[in-house]
């Protein structure tokens, strides 16, 4: 058992200092951990590698998440099914696609800038890094920004119902009754493309064919759901993982600020070294006997450390140290096997517009006087405020 | 010096085609392949082909 102090104890050490927490976790050589009682946790970057393309023992096809009983498509559905919906989803968010999204989202950063620049300070978790997905996600849906309120009170209690209810019963009936609020305008807006389709994702899906039929209302909604909870906060921790660690170092902030184009490194070295998005969730098929002798039982739920795996130099040399101008570092921030992140390409084309654009209007900056940069405890590993200050 | 790609085991993490646009292109599924399969890597891009194939996390990305 890997042990050092108590659960939500552990949840901060490591949302604190990825490197030092799974560096340890990898020489106490085991699965078991205080952190997460009672599930498998795979840390080494020969485990993660396999147990993330093994999706006949690992499989995601477990029932639905947030408070859905039914699973979302495509995170809870496993090859062969996974594939078809995969083919239908990944051209429209391939990259030439997202490259014409790119000037919605540069022009939502430069809206969001305009709001504070002369004022010389910002929360930029909640002036930036929260809003932005949101306003993407609005023009990728096709929905109005008169939407955005109710879009950020639905993923905060889809994602953190804990932080609104006093109880977990609670928390689950708060995620359910939100889900169903999804659900409705999803299947509402569905309705409303099929008589009247628009350039957006809502009527890409109800267009859509697979085994030469239509998505049903039961699977389009499904597929929305899941982008609220995979991408939103993803990309909210990620802008607050890469600030964090710009305003600690000077050099970074001055190479972002002197040379355009630095940033698509620097975002996927960060990517890799933060891992904002820390662990997934599998659940074993069948029994089986793990490398370092520790068994696994069939049902027994697994989570694949991808955040671990990232920084271990047992396979790529160098991977405990970070150097934001290489590229070339492997790198499993976005998952990796058939479930590889359907939004990467939104996701970094958002992460370098943010990066781009802000360096471009404010090159120098710091954490407010006396503001310390917290961390949360959550497996999406960000900073829920972070005050800066610029001249 | 030769490029290949594997596409049974590309899942499309698209470092290959961001880091080497000159020899590789990202298909309608984000899934990279190769602009010409018969051409060799010429010598001022053998630098970036290595780091194409050690950032494909898939390991899709090889050269012979
Ligand atoms: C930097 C931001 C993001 C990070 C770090 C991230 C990370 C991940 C990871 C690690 C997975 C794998 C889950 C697993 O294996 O169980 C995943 C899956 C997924 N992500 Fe993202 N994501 C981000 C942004 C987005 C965005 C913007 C979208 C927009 C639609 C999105 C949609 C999805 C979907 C639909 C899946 C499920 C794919 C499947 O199961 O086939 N993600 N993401
Ligand atoms: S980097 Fe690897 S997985 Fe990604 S597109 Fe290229 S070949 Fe495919």
């Amino acid at each position: 058992m890997y042990a050092g102090g108590d659960k939500s104890a552990l949840a901060y050490e490591r949302s604190a200092c990825p490197m030092d927490y799974f560096a340890k976790l990898r020489a106490a050589n085991t699965t078991k951990t205080e952190e997460f009682p009672g599930l498998v946790v795979l840390s080494n970057r020969s485990d993660v590698e396999g147990a993330l393309r093994d999706w006949e023992t690992f499989t995601s096809a477990f029932g639905g998440i947030n408070g859905q009983d039914e699973p979302l498509i495509p995170l809870n559905v496993d090859p062969p099914e996974h594939v078809k919906y995969r083919r239908l989803l990944d051209p429209y968010f391939a990259p030439k696609k997202m490259a014409s999204l790119q000037p919605a989202v540069d022009k939502h950063t430069n809206d969001l800038i305009d709001q504070f620049i002369d004022k010389g300070a910002c929360d930029f978790s909640e002036d930036v890094a929260v809003p932005l997905p949101c306003s993407t996600f609005l023009s990728l849906f096709g929905l109005p920004l008169s939407e955005f309120d109710q879009f950020i009170k639905w993923k905060d209690y889809l994602l953190r119902a804990e932080a609104f209810t006093s109880s977990s019963e609670e928390a689950d009936v708060l995620r359910r009754q939100t889900a169903v609020e999804v659900c409705t305008l999803m299947a509402t807006e569905a309705y409303a493309r099929r008589a009247a389709p628009k350039d957006d994702l809502i009527t890409y899906l109800v267009e859509s064919e697979i085994d030469g039929r239509k998505l049903t209302d039961s699977e389009i909604v499904r597929t929305c759901l899941l982008f609220f909870t995979a991408g939103l906060d993803t990309v909210t921790v990620s802008l607050e993982c890469i600030f964090a660690y710009l305003i600690a170092h000077p050099e970074a902030r001055k190479m972002l600020a002197e040379e355009p184009g630095s940033e698509i490194n620097l975002v996927e070295e960060l990517l890799r070294s933060e891992t904002p998005v820390q662990m997934v969730s599998r659940e074993a098929t069948h029994d089986l006997v793990l490398p370092n002798g520790e068994s696994v039982k069939a049902g027994d739920k697994v989570m694949i450390a991808i955040a671990s795996a990232n920084l271990d130099p047992n396979g790529l040399e160098g991977a405990d140290t970070i150097d934001v101008r290489r590229g070339d570092m492997r790198n499993f921030a976005f998952g990796g096997g058939p479930h590889r992140c359907l939004g990467s390409n939104l996701a970094r084309m958002e992460l370098r517009t943010v990066v781009r654009r802000w360096h471009d209007r404010i090159p120098e900056y710091s954490l407010a006087p006396g503001e310390k940069v917290i961390w949360n405890s959550s497996v999406l590993r960000g900073v829920d405020h972070l005050p800066l200050v610029w001249a | 010096m030769k490029l290949r790609i594997d596409a049974e085991l590309c899942e499309g993490h698209g470092r290959c085609w961001d880091l080497l646009p000159e020899l590789v292109d990202a298909d309608d599924h984000g899934h990279g392949f190769l602009i010409d399969i018969h051409a060799s890597v010429p010598p001022e891009l053998e630098q970036k082909a290595r780091e194409a194939v050690r950032a494909c996390p898939e390991r899709a990305v090889t050269i012979e």
